[in-house]
């Protein structure tokens, strides 16, 4: 299985094994990574699943839709490379891949 | 101190999650009455219900939660509770707890249709609810959905197919009552169901397949009940803790006795962003109850603060609300474009509600602002947006 490498809160880094197709949310959810607390369970209306992306994710994703984007401005210490969690889908191309959990979801 | 948790949705997760999260010392028993691993409910009525074969999907407890040590997962339906002696009594056993935690959530109300066969009726509650809906569907080309609510659209536009009728029928003068009507036109633009409202409902004639309405016939292979839910209050007006309206608790979630709290959607209790005692069926109460008494549990109370919220998605409608209006607050419409339009609820210059279609960021700015105090409607209307609004009272 391809997987993610996934730091939370705490600094620690966890091995997050995907399925192709399956969102952030849902492999970081299996893999009990703490922090993201996706109130509305992957319903783009809470933005409390607020990731950062941090190797290069260039070029493997689309951009974020207007509601994303819009529910993203206002996490807490949004960056370029914020995205929700629920709202990103991985495929191959993510294997091997780094992100951050936000240090704080609001 | 051991506890234990009656009931396994939401509210029970939520506290579950943070009592591991926090290294709670006690032991937690889970008593789940269903025969299923905690799952999510939001999706049983969005996405899920388009193919419910998965229910890893909608798994509600990670991995690493569910299964730590200090959880007790028992799967029995509890009969009775003893307050005094700490007794849970299930209908497979008794166990004794330190303290009580009921979180037994809500039941969807029912309606009894004369002529109507068992099998053509359906609620949507719980996954074999929603199982069970879905594999009724082949046969089904004239769905009626009974209701006016956020249920029943949302329904409506995940049963959505070329091959099927739906019809929405509701007793009330409007749909929605509970938002504003024009957030509710706008909705009732998405959807794909046919509405009739003022709706009172005679029998079922098994001949026509047909309801008999004050409007006549109306086709129906199956009929889906989304009149709204009550709380599941009986082993609490068993011991004297509770109605059937809910289960009264202070802000720090406990009942009138010392060892037992309730949480979610039944607990009633101060709503401070209203000052209303009163109880809410929304996620964010389930999750904000449960926060507030896993803090207590852990030894760090804080009183019960947060202002619900709620969201619905019918198709490529997003509708979200920050807060909570009375049905007779009035409405103002604050911005309407082709795409979004933003209603505040108001009551005189206190704003109870901003209801954002297709607004994400105003709903994002309101839920900011309400956190910080009361929003006034003077000052909203000549800030021109809930998102200017929370900025000048930034600077
Ligand atoms: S889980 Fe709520 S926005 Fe992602």
């Amino acid at each position: 299985m391809p997987q993610l490498t996934c730091v939370d809160p705490n600094e620690q880094a966890i091995n997050v094994a995907f399925e192709p197709g399956e969102t952030i949310l849902q492999a970081t959810h299996r893999a009990g990574v703490d922090g993201i607390l996706a109130e509305c369970g992957g319903g783009c209306s809470c933005a409390t699943c607020h990731v950062i992306l941090t190797s290069d994710w260039e070029g493997t994703l689309d951009a974020p839709s207007l509601q994303e984007a819009d529910m993203l401005s206002f996490a807490v210490d949004s960056t370029p490379q914020s995205r929700l969690a629920c709202q990103v889908q991985l495929n191959g191309q993510h294997d091997g891949l780094t992100l951050a959990v936000a240090k704080r979801q609001y | 101190m051991n506890i234990g948790i009656v009931g396994a949705g939401q509210a029970a997760c939520t506290l579950i999650a943070e009592l591991v999260r926090g290294q709670f010392s006690g032991k937690i028993l889970v008593f789940n009455g269903e025969s299923y691993r905690p799952y999510q409910r939001p999706p049983l009525s969005k996405t899920w219900l388009h193919n419910p074969t998965d229910s890893e999907l909608i798994r509600l407890l990670p991995e690493p939660i569910e299964t730590h040590a200090s959880l007790e997962w028992i799967q029995d339906h509890v009969v009775s509770i003893e307050p005094d002696q700490g007794v849970i009594a299930g209908k497979h056993g008794r166990r004794t707890v330190d303290h009580i935690v009921l979180a037994t959530g809500t039941r969807a109300k029912t309606l009894a249709i004369d002529g109507l066969p068992a099998d053509k009726v359906h609620v949507i509650r719980t996954l074999s609810d929603t199982i069970h809906l879905h594999e009724a569907l082949d046969a089904a080309y004239n769905i009626v959905i009974i209701g006016a609510g956020f249920l029943a659209f949302e329904l409506a536009s995940s049963l959505e197919h070329p091959e099927r009728t739906i019809r929405v029928l509701a007793k009330g003068i409007r749909a929605l009552p509970k938002i504003s009507v024009k957030a509710a036109d706008r909705l009732l633009e998405e959807t794909p169901a046919s509405v009739r409202v003022g709706v009172t409902i005679e029998r079922y004639d098994q001949d026509s397949t047909s309801l008999i309405t004050n409007h006549g016939p109306v086709p129906a292979d199956l009929v889906i009940v989304a009149i709204g839910a009550e709380p599941n209050t009986e082993l609490a007006i068993a011991c004297g803790l509770g109605t059937s309206e809910g289960i009264p608790t202070d802000p720090l979630m406990q009942t009138t006795h010392p060892r037992v709290s309730a949480i979610g959607e039944v607990s009633l209790h101060t709503q401070p962003h209203l000052n209303k005692v009163m109880r809410i069926e929304s996620i964010s109460e389930a999750n904000d109850s449960a926060s507030t008494l896993a803090k207590r549990l852990l030894g760090a109370p804080e009183p019960f603060k947060a202002t619900p919220w709620f969201w619905s998605d019918q198709g490529k409608l997003k509708l979200q609300i920050a807060g909570l209006a009375a049905r007779n607050d009035e409405e103002t419409c604050l911005i309407d474009t082709q795409t979004e339009r933003v209603v505040i609820r108001h009551n005189g210059d206190h704003v109870t509600a901003i209801e954002a279609a297709n607004a994400a960021k105003e709903f994002m700015a309101a839920r900011r602002l309400f956190e910080q105090g009361s929003i006034s409607h003077k000052a909203l209307l000549q800030a021109g947006s809930v998102f200017s609004l929370l900025q000048s009272s930034r600077s």
